[in-house]
C-alpha cells in the first residue's frame, strides 16, 4: 500500500518511491510419489480456477535425429483419443468443466496442460491422467492431424519471424538436436503411428514427469486427489541420450533467407550463451535488460525512439536445458538494414566496453525485481515460473532469493557478463527479406550465405 | 457453483473524471489504467489510423516528464506499461509494485493535463507506426485478416468501415496541429475513467486521484457522432489478395444485436455454440468431420465495443475446396441452429465454459504478465458504455440465463445473408515452390 509522500506543491516532480514491499511468495507443496512422479502444488485463490501442467522431461531433441518433430506430433495426437474416450468426448468433457487443454512439445519437454474451473478439479485431473496413461492414437485422427500439420508447416514457411529463428537455430547448433525447430514436410509425411505410440510409451512415464497444479484449492486435499488419480501408474525412466556438443563457429557471418515480395526485413543477431544454471545467469539478465530487454533499454531508445527504424526491437536470453543463446531482433524497412545493424553492434560494443551508469543499474535492478514479482501474480504466470524452476532443477528457494540476488549485482557484474556472453565479434546475423533489396547492405557485415524459404542454399 | 464477487468502489470527481477502485490484497501490486472514450471509429476523416498514431504520441512526453521519462519512470519502478487503441476506447495502463502507485497517478495526470510533443516526435512515431503496420500486416501471412479486411466490406458508415491502422498517405498527412486538436477534443477528464486495482485502500486511492487529477479542467464534448449503419438489404462480399500464405481463407461476419439487449446475450451464447475451439460446431464440422478446413474459429468482440460489431468466423481451408463449397458447408451449420433448438445438454456446458472464460479474462487477459488486465478492461467498458462498473458482478447472469428458444430466435433473425459479409483472402501463389 502506498502512503502519500511529500511532493512538490505544483506536482512538477515525480513522487518518490516508497521502499520495496516484502512479498509473501506462494507456498509450495512438493512431493515425489512412489511412482517417481514429482508433484508441485501452489495455492492461488483469488479466482475459482485451477491451472495444471503435466510436463514430461522429453521433447523433440530426444528424437531429432531419427524423426524431427516426433514429440510434437505425439503430443498433438495424444488429445485425440484414449482407451475410453473418443476425440469428441474429450473436447466435450473439457467444455463441460469450463476447461482449455493444450498438448505440446518443445525441444526438451512434452506437456499436457489444462486450465478450468476449480469446482471440476477432480474431473480435470482424471482427464489429464487418462491422456497421460491411456492415449490410443486412433489411426484416422493421426492421419487427419498429419495432414493438418503439413498445411500448418506450409504457412509457417511464409512467416518471417519463424524463418529467422529457424535459420538462427541451425546456425548456432549445427548437428546438435537443438538445431531443428520444426520438421520438414517429408519428415511429417514419414511419421508412423507406431513411432508415436512408442515415444509415448517410453517417455510419458511417471519417473519422467512433473505435475504442477496452481489455483483455488487446499493443498492437502489436492495432494490426496492426485495420489488417488495417478496411483498404480508405474514405468521405467527413459534412457537419456548422449549429450552432443554444439558446433564452434567464429567470425561474423550473414545468413540471408530470401523471401521474395517482402516489404520489410526481419533481422536477428545471435550467439550461444548460457543456461539458467550458469553462475553468470543473473548478471547476464541484468545486462540484457539494460541492453535491449526492456522498453526503456538502450536499444529501444536508440533504434525505435530516436531513429524510428523499427516498432519492436528487443534482445532476449533463451535457455534450453543444455544450452542457452542470446538474440537481438528487429523488423525494419529494407533501406535501414545496415544502419540498424550498425546501431545493434554499436550498443553491444558499448555495453562491453564501458560501465553502465548508476542510474541505469538502479533502474534495471528494480525493473527485473518488480517484473519478476508481477510475473507470479496470475495463475498462469506462477505456473510458468514453477515449471521453469522444477524442470531446470533450479534451487528450491529460487523465488525467495531472486530479488536479493538481483539487487546485489553491480556495474562490474554487467560489464563482465556483457564481455563474456554478448559475443559481438562472433555474432551470427540472420536476415529474412528480399535479397534484391538487402544483399548489398548485408555484405557490409560479413560473408553472406543465401537460402530460400525451404532452407535450401541458393 | 461458486460465485465470484469483485469489490468495486467508484466515484466521479468534480471535473467529470470517473474513478473506479477494486481492492485485492493478495499481493503488493497495483494495476492502473486510464481509458479515454475515443477509438479508431471516431478518428477524423482523411486521417485514418490517427487514433492509434495519437496513442503513440501519448508516450512522447508531457510537461513534467519528457520523452522516454514515462517509460523510464515506470520500468525503473519495477513495472510494465503499454497502451492500445480499440474501436471505441484507447487505454493506457501500468502494472507496478504498490509502492509506485502515486508515481503512476502523477504520470497519468501529467499527460492528461499537458501532453508535450513536437514535430520531431511526430515524425519519429509515424516511422515507428509504419514499421508496426508492416510487421503486423503487410509483411505477414494473413496480416490484418480479418480485422482490417472485413469492416470495409461489412459496413457503409466511414467510422465503422475505414482502415483502422491507417493508410500511409493519411499517416503522412497528420500534423502536430491534428495531434493538439485531437488531444484537446477527446483527452479530457470528463471523457475518461481512471482505474486502480490491487493492493490499495479505496478511500486513499480516491484521495490520491483527487490530488493529482482534480485540477485538470473539463472540456465540453462534441455531440455524439452517428456511428449507426444504414439498413443492409443483401449479402456483401469482398476479396483481398494473400501475398504470402498458401491457404485460401474466408471470413464470414454477421452484425450483432445492440449491446446489453436480450438478443445480444443470446447471440453471445450462440456464438459459443458455434465457435469456442474444438468442441464448437464449426470446428467440429469443417475441420474434424468434413475436413474441408485446416482451422476454423471465431467470435464476437462483445464487451469492449459500443457500436456496430460482428460475430466473425475465420476459416483457413484446403485449396481443393472452392469458396462456394466452403460457404455451403458453413451454411448447413447455420441452418441447423435455425431449424432445431439447441438442447440444454449442449447449452449448459457452453455456459460453464463461458463463465470459466470470463473469470480467466478477469484474472489475466493480456498474457500472464499483467495481473488483472481483463478486470481493469471490463470495469472500464462497463463504466464508459453502461455507466455502471458493478456490471462486472452481474453481467454473467444475462449470458447464463439465455434459453434454447432465444438462441434459435436470434439465429433466425441475425444469421441471415442480408445481415452478413464475406471476405475471401486468396493466395497469389501456392507458397511451396518459392
Amino acid at each position: 500500500m502506498s502512503t502519500p509522500s511529500a511532493i512538490d506543491s505544483q506536482n512538477k516532480m515525480a513522487p518518490r518511491l516508497g521502499a520495496e514491499l516484502p512479498l509473501a511468495w506462494p507456498k509450495r507443496t512438493v512431493r515425489t510419489l512412489a511412482s517417481g512422479m514429482q508433484v508441485v502444488l501452489a495455492e492461488s485463490r483469488a479466482f475459482p480456477k485451477i491451472s495444471a501442467q503435466l510436463a514430461f522431461r522429453s521433447g523433440n531433441a530426444v528424437a531429432a535425429h531419427c524423426s524431427p518433430g516426433l514429440a510434437e506430433m505425439t503430443a498433438t495426437v495424444v488429445r485425440t483419443g484414449t482407451a475410453s474416450r473418443s476425440s469428441r468426448r474429450i473436447e466435450e468433457d473439457l467444455r463441460r468443466m469450463g476447461a482449455n487443454l493444450g498438448t505440446t512439445a518443445g525441444a526438451d519437454t512434452s506437456a499436457i496442460s489444462v486450465s478450468g474451473l476449480a469446482e471440476f478439479s477432480s474431473g480435470l485431473l482424471e482427464l489429464m491422467a487418462d491422456l497421460a496413461r491411456n492415449a490410443s492414437f486412433p489411426e484416422d485422427e493421426f492421419e487427419r492431424e498429419r495432414r493438418q500439420k503439413i498445411e500448418e508447416l506450409r504457412v509457417e514457411r511464409t512467416t518471417p519471424g519463424f524463418l529467422a529463428s529457424e535459420r538462427m537455430r541451425r546456425v548456432l547448433f549445427g548437428d546438435h538436436p537443438y538445431a531443428i525447430v520444426s520438421p520438414s514436410l517429408e519428415d511429417v509425411a514419414a511419421y508412423k503411428r507406431e513411432e508415436l505410440a512408442k515415444f509415448y510409451r517410453e517417455h510419458y512415464v511417471p519417473p519422467n514427469v512433473l505435475l504442477i497444479v496452481v489455483g483455488d484449492f487446499e493443498s492437502g486435499t489436492m495432494l490426496e486427489e492426485i495420489e488417488r488419480t495417478f496411483g498404480g501408474w508405474s514405468a521405467e525412466e527413459p534412457e537419456s541420450p548422449e549429450e552432443l556438443l554444439p558446433p564452434r563457429y567464429s567470425g561474423r557471418h550473414v545468413h540471408l533467407v530470401h523471401l521474395p515480395g517482402s516489404v520489410q526485413t526481419q533481422l536477428l543477431v545471435a550467439n550461444l550463451a548460457i543456461t539458467r544454471r550458469d553462475p553468470d545467469w543473473y548478471r547476464l539478465m541484468l545486462a540484457n535488460s539494460i541492453y535491449g530487454g526492456a522498453f526503456h533499454s538502450r536499444l529501444v531508445a536508440n533504434i525505435r525512439e530516436q531513429k524510428g527504424y523499427t516498432y519492436s526491437p528487443r534482445s532476449s536470453l533463451s535457455a534450453l536445458r543444455h544450452y542457452g543463446y542470446f538474440t537481438v531482433h528487429a523488423a525494419v524497412r529494407h533501406e535501414v538494414v545496415a544502419a540498424t545493424l550498425t546501431e545493434i553492434f554499436y550498443e553491444l560494443d558499448r555495453i562491453r566496453s564501458l560501465s553502465v551508469t548508476q542510474e541505469e543499474l538502479d533502474g534495471a535492478r528494480s525493473y527485473l525485481s518488480g517484473v519478476f514479482s508481477l510475473g507470479v501474480a496470475t495463475q498462469d504466470g506462477l505456473l510458468g515460473q514453477l515449471s521453469t524452476i522444477y524442470l531446470d532443477r533450479l534451487p528450491e528457494d529460487y523465488l525467495e532469493t531472486y530479488r536479493a540476488r538481483i539487487h546485489a549485482l553491480t556495474a562490474d557484474d554487467v560489464l563482465t557478463a556483457a564481455r563474456r556472453h554478448f559475443d559481438s565479434p562472433d555474432a551470427q546475423i540472420i536476415l529474412v527479406g528480399d535479397r534484391e533489396q538487402i544483399a548489398d547492405q548485408a555484405a557490409v557485415f560479413g560473408d553472406v550465405e543465401t537460402f530460400d524459404a525451404q532452407g535450401n542454399p541458393i | 457453483m461458486k460465485k465470484l464477487h469483485i469489490p468495486v468502489e467508484h466515484t466521479k470527481l468534480a471535473n467529470g473524471l470517473r474513478v473506479v477502485v477494486s481492492p485485492d490484497h493478495s499481493a503488493p501490486f497495483v494495476t492502473v489504467g486510464v481509458y479515454y472514450q475515443i477509438g479508431f471509429r471516431l478518428e477524423p476523416r482523411g486521417r485514418s489510423g490517427f487514433a492509434h498514431l495519437f496513442e503513440h504520441m501519448m508516450f512522447q512526453g508531457s510537461e513534467n516528464a519528457g520523452k522516454m521519462e514515462h517509460i523510464r519512470l515506470i520500468n525503473s519502478s519495477g513495472g510494465l506499461l503499454n497502451g492500445t487503441t480499440n474501436y471505441d476506447i484507447t487505454n493506457y495502463f501500468e502494472a507496478v509494485p504498490s509502492n509506485a502507485l502515486e508515481r503512476v497517478l502523477w504520470l497519468e495526470a501529467d499527460r492528461m493535463r499537458a501532453l508535450k510533443v513536437d514535430d520531431e516526435n511526430l515524425r519519429n512515431q509515424r516511422d515507428v507506426v509504419k514499421e508496426e503496420v508492416r510487421v503486423n500486416v503487410m509483411n505477414q501471412p494473413y496480416g490484418g485478416f480479418p480485422w482490417l479486411d472485413l469492416p470495409p466490406v461489412a459496413f457503409r458508415n466511414w467510422p465503422n468501415a475505414h482502415n483502422f491502422y491507417g493508410d500511409f498517405a493519411d499517416l503522412d498527412a497528420a500534423t502536430l496541429e491534428d495531434v493538439r486538436s485531437f488531444f484537446h477534443t477527446y483527452y479530457a477528464p470528463n471523457n475518461a475513467v481512471l482505474l486502480v486495482l490491487g493492493d490499495v485502500d479505496p478511500p486513499e486511492s480516491i484521495a490520491l486521484a483527487e490530488r493529482y487529477f482534480e485540477g485538470i479542467p473539463p472540456n465540453p464534448m462534441p455531440p455524439p457522432a452517428d456511428v449507426s449503419e444504414p439498413p443492409q438489404t443483401e449479402e456483401r462480399r469482398g476479396e483481398v489478395p494473400e501475398n504470402f500464405g498458401p491457404l485460401p481463407a474466408l471470413a464470414i461476419g454477421y452484425t450483432m444485436p445492440p449491446r446489453e439487449t436480450n438478443e445480444w446475450f443470446a447471440a453471445a451464447i450462440l456464438d459459443r455454440v458455434l465457435h469456442g475451439g474444438r468442441a464448437g460446431r464449426i470446428y467440429r464440422e469443417l475441420v474434424l468431420e468434413k475436413q474441408i478446413a485446416v482451422d476454423a474459429d471465431g467470435g464476437a468482440e462483445l464487451l469492449d465495443t459500443n457500436g456496430p460489431t460482428q460475430m466473425v468466423t475465420r476459416i483457413f481451408h484446403k485449396p481443393e475446396f472452392t469458396t462456394d463449397a466452403v460457404i455451403a458447408a458453413f451454411d448447413s451449420i447455420i441452418r441447423e441452429v435455425q431449424e432445431k433448438e439447441i438442447t440444454m445438454e449442449e447449452l449448459d456446458p457452453v455456459k460453464v465454459k463461458f463463465r470459466s472464460d470470463y473469470y480467466s479474462m478477469l484474472e489475466g487477459g493480456m498474457g500472464s504478465y499483467m495481473p488483472r488486465f481483463g478486470l481493469m478492461h471490463y470495469l472500464a467498458c462497463f463504466t464508459l458504455f453502461d455507466g455502471d462498473p458493478n456490471r462486472v458482478n452481474t453481467i454473467l447472469d444475462g449470458f447464463l440465463g439465455v434459453t434454447p428458444a432465444q438462441t434459435q430466435a436470434v439465429a433466425r433473425k441475425y444469421l441471415v445473408p442480408r445481415n452478413r459479409a464475406i471476405l475471401a483472402r486468396r493466395p497469389v501463389s501456392t507458397g511451396v515452390s518459392q
